[in-house]
């Protein structure tokens, strides 16, 4: 209970003014007038006074307040860093434990007060789970924060106590005063920091990894490196190496340089070229120097999206056919596509009447120099019927084995000299091809043929546009090469309908994945009638388009063409539970089938294998914790061809870029808030603000009855007379 | 490849060439892929021997000289037929006006165009133009809005297979070619040069009709431009890629004007 006076709440101010002052102005002229006075004259002054101030009672009539009710104590946030940078070890333990502690603190100091204690997960203030779960947020961006901390906590908190390492997001480093009191809420709410550690440890780290541009596949890039060293740590001269993660293979170095770390900065630029459309994975990596104590951040895992600006084709044939010249037309007329195209139009056996070179529009096939120097540069190889052995491309094949191993598209299209019958069986070539090839067979029938659409071909995104246009329908082909049975993994969209592969229908449409590529192996040398025939003309020639459109579109994963979406539902961290999302396309039912095999091994093994069995659209798949590295995920839907994502797990990652904490940035925040900065140690500093009375009872109470006061005065200044009679006042 | 290869195929050609079967190349497989020279009979007319049998050699010819499979058996096709939709090259080729062509035929025609077909139009009397003069008629019926246009010398037929440097038939004919062009495609070619005349051939051997002026070399030539138009049809603007420019254009400079 409070109790507390006041006046008569009847009066106003101005007649409350007014009594005191005509009081006092009595009181005045009555001390002036005692002077006059011959004897008595204390007597005359008291009584004088007291008359005066019971008369002043009677018209102000004084009252006792007492007021019963609770005490609410003031609302505070306590927003503690969720980053997974104080993960960063300090001493024994981390950053985190220190943040915690401090937390657990704050409740004790802050113990009357209402206390919200959140934590500061990227730009969001959620609460702070009970257990504390293990931080998967990179940034603290503590404006964001801040800005919507009030609808958090339910209401205006008196003030708001940051938990910090200080290397936040926002504000930045570089906010001045202003911009850092914008930045941290500029409301007036005073912001209280607790600095949870000051010092750096010895630690040499990628700060940065910049682009100046977008990448494109087939153009240089460059690579902005920002290498740190701080804590006290030498680190001298740096080397840095830039190597691509691939299926299948060991990493590829793209760049390499070395940091000359100065002033405990260094950046070192190093321009790369991606070759391959897509993402893709670059580990960007420094020595680290000895004493380094956090080496988690001595190597980055970074995911890039390289677009192509065109789709670099390169189309050979070993003869010009009508199905060559529907090929080329239809790549012609696709500006995305940059065609580089090399036929064979004359063979050693072919006489052209002429000695004379000059009248030949004839160039040597280079087929040292596109198999070798240029053959990078393209995004897919189309062999279409050439003769590996006439035309010299046998002793390439092992470098186009390699070249669809680390992400090239090849498709072979059928004829007498493709497969078996260019001398490709038993090649280097045969390992990245989806079908076998014999050596003993005969390399081609001429029999006529429909293809049948197998079960796969039916779910296949590649072959929709066809089966759209004819349904389940195929012009007749005539003759078709010797394909053997798919290899492992390989999907076979149409087979034969009369010749055999073993025991299966022999495949006649066949597609796979090799290492980071895909091949196709198409064993028909007159796709053209998709156009040209009664049942392509019918449909306009539309047919033949959507054919290659899938083909090309698969080669180059479109996601157009591919079963699946798949995405990560959240960054993949190192340790932590990581989840795959996958959205089938409709039409496409089945079991969920995910396998993950690690990038940058030559003989990759699964490390996860899932099968999901729901209809769902959208099918979350838990992969569990993985290890820190390049993942390729493979998907695949019921009988659909797969579909692949590449994503990389890092431990420290962009979170521990820095591992320096910035303790005077929480002082200047606290300084330009009217806030206080403390250490965990100092918490007990931290100012309480006033707790709040909710009254629940209020009594009113007279001093005296009003006729008392007017009695007493009444009484009083008789006494007066009487006393100035007798001092001889008149 | 060896010398005797060479000599066994040529003489297998000869053979075959004079049995009148198919191509050697693809023997079935890639048959279905291989140039025909398919007659397009409109009004149920179609050359007349001799100048029939110069579809023969013009597959023969191009097999001989080039790596491109062809179908030595020239084919008979009508306009209004299915069939002419199932190949992209027809050879249209007579003499003197003829009659309005029918609905079906029009509408055949269109169809083989649209799919990206692409027609030759021979006139075998270029002195009377007659036929030249018919089929153009026809065509702006077909084709309204591309009217023929002349190729420039540039332009890839003068340079799909041999470096040439105007057409030449039976006639020497004018010095120009007149194409219809959709796209960046000539889809019909208007000769007034009496090609099928020059490559026509009797069984004995000999060379059916005489060449005028005249001489081997004109004959050559002639030869040589039914390979470019086969090489055109089965590569499109395979030499206007870039890659070819430099050597082509060395060679021209070469030759001189």
């Amino acid at each position: 209970m409070t109790r507390a006076w006041a006046l008569s709440d009847d009066l106003s101010r101005a007649v409350t003014v007014g009594a005191l002052v005509l009081a006092a102005v009595s009181i005045l002229l009555l001390a002036l007038e005692t002077n006059r006075a011959e004897r008595q004259r204390w007597l005359v002054l008291s009584s004088g006074v007291l008359g005066v101030l019971l008369v002043l009672g009677a018209v102000l009539r004084p009252v006792r307040v007492d007021v019963r009710g609770t005490e609410l104590g003031p609302l505070l946030v306590v927003l503690v860093d969720g980053s997974r940078r104080l993960l960063l070890p300090q001493g024994e333990a981390t950053r985190r434990a220190a943040a915690l502690d401090a937390s657990d603190q704050l409740r004790s100091h802050f113990g009357t007060a209402r206390l919200v204690v959140l934590e500061l997960v990227d730009g969001v203030a959620r609460p702070l789970a009970e257990p504390p779960q293990v931080p998967r947020a990179v940034e603290s961006d503590l404006s964001s924060a801040l800005a919507r901390v009030a609808s958090t906590a339910g209401g205006r908190p008196e003030a708001v106590v940051v938990v910090s390492d200080g290397r936040l997001t926002r504000p930045s480093e570089s906010a001045d005063d202003g911009a850092l009191e914008r930045g941290a809420g500029g409301a007036g709410l005073p912001i209280h920091t607790v600095r949870v550690t000051e010092g750096s440890p010895p630690d040499a780290s990628i700060r940065r990894v910049r682009t100046a541009s977008a990448a494109v596949a087939h153009q240089p890039l460059a690579l902005t490196v920002e290498i740190g060293c701080s804590g006290g740590l030498r680190c001298g001269r740096i080397p840095v190496a830039v190597r691509e993660l691939r299926h299948g293979s060991a990493p590829a170095l793209l760049a390499s340089g070395v940091a000359d770390v100065q002033s405990d900065l260094a950046t070192v630029e190093l321009g790369i070229t991606l070759e391959r459309a897509g993402d893709r994975i670059l580990e960007i990596a420094i020595d680290s120097p000895p004493g380094d104590a956090v080496p988690e951040n001595d190597r980055r895992l970074l995911p890039f999206r390289v677009t192509r600006e065109r789709l670099r084709l390169l189309h050979v044939a070993g003869r010009p056919t009508y199905d060559v010249r529907a090929l080329r037309t239809w790549l012609k007329s696709d500006e995305s596509v940059d065609l580089i195209a090399f036929f064979i139009l004359r063979s050693n056996t072919d006489d052209p009447n002429t000695d004379d070179e000059s009248e030949l529009a004839l160039i040597p096939f280079p087929v040292d120099e596109l198999f070798t120097e240029h053959l990078p540069s393209f995004d897919a190889v189309v062999l279409q019927d050439i003769d590996a052995n006439e035309y010299k491309l046998a002793r390439h094949l092992p470098a186009l084995a390699s070249y669809v191993e680390t992400g090239g598209g090849l498709i072979m299209v059928g004829g007498p000299s493709a497969f078996a019958g260019g001398g490709y069986a038993g090649s280097a070539l045969g390992r990245v091809l989806p079908v076998e090839l014999s050596e003993t067979e005969r390399p081609f029938d001429t029999l006529e043929l429909v293809p049948r659409v197998t079960e796969v071909g039916r779910a296949a995104p590649v072959l929709r546009g066809v089966r759209d246009v004819f349904a389940d329908d195929l012009p007749v082909f005539v003759g078709s090469s010797t394909l053997g049975r798919s290899r492992a993994g390989s999907l076979v969209l149409w087979e034969h309908p009369h010749r055999r592969a073993g025991e299966l229908p022999m495949p006649v449409l066949a597609l796979g994945e090799a290492g980071d590529g895909r091949s196709i192996a198409l064993g028909l040398d007159a796709t053209y009638r998709l156009a040209w025939s009664e049942l392509g003309a019918a449909a306009g020639g539309r047919a033949y388009g959507a054919l290659w459109d899938g083909l090309l579109g698969w080669l180059m994963r479109d996601p157009r063409y591919e079963s699946a979406r798949v995405e990560l539902t959240a960054p993949c961290v190192a340790g932590l539970a990581t989840e795959l999302s996958v959205t089938r396309l409709p039409g496409t039912p089945g079991v969920v089938q995910v396998e993950i095999e690690r990038l940058g091994e030559v003989e990759p093994k699964p490390v996860v294998t899932r099968e999901q069995h729901s209809s769902a659209t959208v099918v979350t798949v838990d992969l569990g914790p993985l290890e820190e590295g390049g993942y390729a995920a493979r998907v695949r839907i019921g009988s659909t061809p797969p579909t692949r994502l590449d994503f990389a797990c890092e431990k420290g990652g962009e979170a521990w870029a820095d591992s320096r904490p910035d303790p005077a940035r929480l002082e200047r925040i606290s300084r330009v808030t009217g806030g206080r900065s403390v250490t965990a140690a100092e918490i007990r500093r931290l100012p309480l603000p006033t707790a709040t009375l909710v009254a629940t009872e209020r009594q009113v109470t007279a001093v005296l009855p009003p006729w008392l006061w007017a009695l007493g005065g009444s009484i009083a200044i008789g006494a007066h007379w009487y006393a100035r009679r007798r001092a001889g006042l008149g | 490849m060896s010398a005797g290869l060479l000599i066994r195929r040529r003489h297998a050609l000869g053979l075959f060439a004079a049995l009148g079967l198919g191509s050697q190349r693809a023997s079935g497989f890639g048959q279905a892929g291989a140039f025909s020279v398919r007659l397009l009979a409109t009004g149920g007319k179609l050359p007349a021997p001799p100048r029939s049998s110069g579809a023969e050699r013009w597959a023969y010819e191009l097999v001989r000289r080039t790596s491109a499979p062809a179908r030595l058996a020239p084919e008979r096709v009508s306009a209004d037929a299915p069939k002419l939709l199932e190949e992209p090259f027809a050879l249209w080729a007579g003499s003197g006006d003829m009659p309005p062509l029918s609905r079906p035929e029009l509408r055949g025609l269109e169809q083989f165009l649209k799919l990206g077909g692409l027609l030759v139009v021979d006139d075998l009397d270029p002195a009377g133009g007659g036929f030249g003069k018919a089929a153009r008629r026809e065509l702006a019926r077909v084709l309204p809005a591309s009217p023929p246009v002349r190729l420039d010398a540039s332009h890839v037929l003068f340079k799909s297979y041999y470096i040439i440097d105007r057409p030449v038939g039976r006639v020497l004919g004018p010095s120009h070619l007149d194409a219809i062009v959709r796209g960046k495609s000539a889809q019909v070619l208007f000769l007034s040069h009496d090609l099928l005349g020059a490559l026509a051939r009797a069984r004995g051997g000999v060379w059916s009709l005489e060449v005028e002026p005249g001489g081997a070399r004109q004959r050559e030539l002639a030869i040589r431009l039914a390979v470019n138009i086969a090489m055109y049809v089965l590569c499109s603007d395979y030499k206007d890629d870039q890659v070819h420019a430099p050597f082509l254009m060395r060679r021209r400079a070469r030759r001189g004007p």
